[in-house]
């Protein structure tokens, strides 16, 4: 088995690390790291649930190699609620009913986040564009397009920035 | 009532956003190992012999599984539905194939290694000699006189078929003022939902036993089936469902692989892991539908159905040991539905194939039955030139004939059609449409408008099945006043830990935030069927009901004591017990629990059990298992129904379709949470939407499979997402505590109905027919130059002089 090491910032947190390298991005968050939020539905990047942001965009991390993520930041649904705040995106679709099972919410969410960096308050067509690529077989999408309409409106100077949040505790990652 | 009733958001919702969910790929035991599956490539094969000595030699693979040692040493899996019991053949289905491989994807061996890349490439290693043989493609193969048979030990491709006829449909033919006849086809498609299947299992060699997490709908079924293929007792296995990312029926138990992983843990005292990928997923979990139904119509002037006749041929793949081919009876059992046709004649023919097999999807059959009888309404409609809302008002059985049991044995409980149609007309502006359809034209638009009608029966009792259908539920109140509640059946994101709550806090008088559900551990949870057919909070929600009454009569009995009057007239809200004979005491909720455990012989447990604890069993009526009666039995105790109507956009040029509008009007008695009822609704029309416009599984004519990823099976995205209303009508069930009935299959049955009925009437000039799901850009496209080359050679035959 051959391994790259990588230097990585994971959720605000710098590692060092040693990763197998037929192991994707979604792969390794999930299993060297226990970052579990990051959902893996399909390995094809047609359903988004493994949405994460690598360098302020997101990817599909099942399309991406673990050591690809050298020298980048990545963020994932674990670095929005911190000390167990809710981000308001997050809000929005727990208060919505945004969701059933919630397999797809967390990368649904992701994407949500980086529509609203790039337009903070997006029609909803631009909505329905910007979740395209996310799929989810329970809800029918309206009461994600509504929460996220809500999101857009409680934050009005919007952005609801990712990145910006506050490192995640050390313990929280193993590597 | 302070809770049922309440929109409240989902219990779980908070830690699902924050990404906190732990669904069974997130179970990662220390020194876990990973299983992969190697799958037939052909249709119909003899496996003559099978080489793993190169895959046993990688470094990391720690063990190869063969057919012959399962066939050794675990026994068929148990079937969900007893095929003898019912007339169906059988054929036993071990967890590995057992001598032929009878459709792409069957499961011919397992390895197991330290990770799963080194699995994957053990896998390719292994040496499979097949010995090819006559592929049965479809129905149509299968039925031929002298097709090879996809089980030799059969007399023929035929599963089960059903007959009936009542009344005398050949003289209604005779005596009608017209008739139609016609063929229609639903396709070939598969829940799918986000999260695949997945099975993690360790073995305990101290104590002898194995735990089986399972991402499945019925933990419990799943222990006893598991436990029988295992060879186990039950007591030695545990079963436990962790977050399920969506199930829709297709995680309804006992599959290959819950056997297959669970064995693999206990012959390498490893703990294993297997996540399906998505091809597998498609290729092998299970898929529904494709029923071909030929019908014959008579009906008088006025639009009365006075006979219908129809042939039904379900093509339901390989037979197995699921549940799935269950669908084609209940596609027959469920026609003619809401509607009541004196004189009847229906047949079911359920053919197996060289393809994948049937697994539940939600609709179980009734939605196909919902297609067929909208499709052969809108076709009399047409021909009796009457809107097809009077053809269904003039034949809906009137509400006031419930119970009203159906020829085939279905005794429907209560409904009242014409409501939920008249309301929806109403919605939808039904007759202010036609200015709006001249308008729309006048701007080189097509839109249309179309109906459909749905019947969605619910709680299903299996007669000689675990799905025999009653359900448990414990409510305990503890020591510090915390309530918690136990259940049989399980929530694989319906919501239903909710509802319950709900129920459970109202019938208690607690407020609602003492309450957390528990299910899904057959450790700890009563007995029960688990989650399907829209059972949870009918069922499970009764028994917690049940429940908790129990317990708040132990406790009002105390209340009593303690306030110093008599019981029956103590009542309770939020937590707080009074009475009107002493109107100014109180006494807590939490006074009350600590007395029952801080004082069990203290004055005021005179009358009364010691302890909070009780488990109820709800068995329901309007169910009778006795199928020898005439072979009649009816499994279905409450009956949902709905009214639904879209509005469309056409594009003729393309046959691209845009529905502009869906609104359903539900009536599923009284709503628990309106909240998540309609979230569940808009969930389950916008699959039904997908199955209309986009979604099937496509074979070639050799029975492989073309559909392997999420590119070829489209679902319905953001983009096509629609705007959907929902209203609702409320006729209580008088077989349920609350009068509830079932409403998580509602809305799949009648998007196909009355979108094909919309795009019809948006082509109204072409005479387009519509017949074949789903209704894709190229099939409509093909249908309307067939429609408009109609047109033409009509146009030909008109004399010259008369066309100009
Ligand atoms: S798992 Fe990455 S897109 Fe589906
Ligand atoms: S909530 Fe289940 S897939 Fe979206």
């Amino acid at each position: 088995m051959s391994t790259f090491e990588i230097d990585t910032t994971i959720n605000g947190r710098p590692v060092r690390h040693s990763v197998d390298a037929r192991k994707t991005l979604a792969v390794m968050l999930r299993d060297d790291f226990q970052l579990t939020g990051t959902h893996i539905g399909c390995k094809t990047g047609n359903c988004g649930a493994c949405t994460v942001e690598l360098d302020g965009a997101t990817v599909k991390s099942c399309c991406v190699m673990a050591a690809e993520s050298d020298g980048s930041e990545v963020t994932t649904i674990e670095q929005l609620s911190q000390g167990g705040e809710l981000h308001p995106m997050q809000e929005a679709f727990s208060h919505n009913q945004a969701l059933q099972c919630g397999f797809c919410t967390p990368g649904m969410i992701m994407s949500a986040c980086a529509l609203l960096k790039t337009k903070s308050e997006p029609t909803e067509e631009e909505i329905r564009l910007g979740l395209k690529g996310n799929l989810c077989r329970c809800t029918g999408y309206d009461k994600i397009i509504k929460a996220v309409q809500q999101a857009s409106k409680d934050a009005p100077s919007g952005n609801p920035d990712v990145t910006s949040a506050a490192p995640l505790e050390a313990t929280a990652l193993n590597g | 009532m302070v809770n049922v009733g309440k929109p409240i958001k989902g219990m779980n919702n908070d830690r699902l956003v924050a990404g906190g969910g732990s669904f069974v790929a997130d179970v990662q035991p220390r020194g876990v190992a990973t299983m992969v599956v190697l799958r037939s490539p052909h249709p119909n094969a003899r496996i003559k012999s099978i080489d793993t000595s190169q895959a046993q030699a990688v470094e990391g693979v720690i063990y190869v599984l063969t057919p012959s040692e399962i066939r050794e040493n675990t026994n068929p899996i148990p079937e969900a539905i007893n095929t003898r019991a019912l007339g169906a053949q059988y054929a036993p289905w071990y967890a590995l194939c057992v001598e032929r491989a009878r459709y792409v994807g069957e499961a011919v061996a397992a390895v197991l290694a330290e990770d799963e890349a080194t699995a994957l490439a053990a896998r390719d290693l292994i040496e499979v000699d097949y010995e090819l043989l006559p592929v049965v493609p479809n129905a149509e193969v299968a039925l031929a006189e002298g097709a090879p048979l996809v089980e030799p030990g059969w007399t023929d491709n035929v599963l089960i078929r059903q007959k009936l006829v009542t009344g005398d449909p050949e003289q209604a033919l005779r005596d009608a003022a017209g008739t139609v006849s016609g063929r229609i086809k639903s396709a070939r498609i598969q829940a799918s939902p986000i999260e695949t299947r997945g099975v993690v299992a360790s073995w305990d060699q101290h104590r002898k036993r194995l735990t089986c997490w399972s991402s499945t709908q019925a933990p419990h079924v799943l222990r006893t089936y598991l436990a029988e293929a295992m060879r186990l007792s039950e007591n030695d296995v545990r079963v436990i469902q962790p977050d399920v990312g969506g199930a829709f029926g297709i995680k309804c138990p006992t599959t290959q692989e819950e056997v297959l992983t669970s064995y693999m843990a206990k012959r390498t005292q490893r703990t294993v892991r297997w996540i399906e990928d998505r091809q597998e997923h498609l290729l092998a979990a299970g898929h529904a539908r494709d029923v071909e139904a030929e019908y014959t119509a008579a009906f008088s002037s006025d639009g009365a159905i006075t006979s219908l006749q129809m042939r039904m041929v379900a093509d339901v793949g390989a037979p197995i040991a699921l549940a799935g081919w269950g669908m084609a009876y209940v596609t027959w059992l469920c026609v003619p539905g809401p509607y009541k046709i004196a004189n009847l004649e229906t047949e079911l023919i359920a053919v197996v194939t060289n393809k994948s097999p049937w697994q539940a999807y939600r609709g179980y059959g009734k939605d196909t039955a919902s297609f067929f009888l909208d499709r052969v309404i809108e076709h009399v409609a047409k021909e009796a030139g009457l809107p097809s809302s009077v053809v269904r008002h003039r034949n809906f059985i009137p509400s006031n004939e419930f119970p009203f049991m159906q020829p085939t044995g279905a005794i429907l409980d209560s409904g009242n059609y014409a409501g939920t149609l008249d309301q929806l007309l109403e919605k939808l502006d039904f007759e202010g449409f036609a200015a709006r359809k001249a308008e729309a034209r006048r701007q080189g638009k097509y839109i249309g408008i179309g109906l459909g009608q749905e019947l969605t029966p619910e709680g299903f009792c299996m007669p000689g099945s675990l799905y025999a259908g009653y359900e448990a539920s414990t409510v305990r109140v503890t020591p510090g006043g915390d309530v918690s509640v136990l259940t049989g059946v399980t929530s694989p994101g319906t919501g239903n830990e909710t509802g319950i709550a709900q129920i459970v806090a109202d019938a208690l008088g607690c407020s609602l935030n003492r309450i957390r559900v528990t299910q899904g551990d057959t450790d700890s949870c009563p007995m029960g069927s688990g989650n399907y057919s829209s059972r949870s909070l009918m069922l499970g929600g009764s028994a917690a009901h049940l429940a908790a009454l129990e317990i708040r009569k132990q406790m009002t009995t105390v209340a009593a004591s303690m306030l110093g009057v008599s019981a029956d007239t103590v009542s309770i809200i939020e937590d707080v017990f009074s009475s009107t004979e002493a109107p100014e005491a109180r006494v807590t909720f939490s006074e009350v629990v600590q007395q029952v455990y801080l004082f069990p012989h203290g004055k005021h447990m005179d009358n009364t059990d010691p302890g909070l604890d009780t488990t109820k069993s709800f068995k329901i009526g309007n169910v009778y298992h006795q199928p020898e009666v005439d072979g009649k039995f009816n499994g279905y105790p409450t009956w949902s129904n709905a009214s639904s109507g879209a509005i469309v956009e056409v594009d003729p040029e393309t046959g691209v379709v845009k529905v502009e509008k869906f609104v359903l009007i539900h009536d599923c008695g009284p709503i628990v949470n309106p909240l998540l009822a309609e979230a569940q609704l808009q969930g389950a029309i916008t699959q039904g939407i997908g199955s209309t416009l986009y979604e099937f599984v496509a074979y070639d004519d050799e029975a492989q499979p073309i559909t392997r990823s999420f590119m070829d099976y489209t679902m319905v995205t953001s983009q096509e997402a629609v705007d959907i209303e929902v209203g609702h009508q409320n006729t209580p069930s008088p077989f349920t505590p609350l009068g509830t009935k079932g409403v998580g299959e509602s809305g799949v049955g009648s998007p196909p109905g009355a979108i094909t009925a919309a795009i019809e009437d948006a082509l109204s000039d072409l005479d387009v027919r519509l017949t074949e799901l789903p209704v894709t850009p190229s099939r409509l496209w093909t249908a309307i130059q067939a429609a408009k080359t109609n047109v033409m050679a009509e146009v030909a035959q008109v004399p010259e002089k008369e066309m100009v």
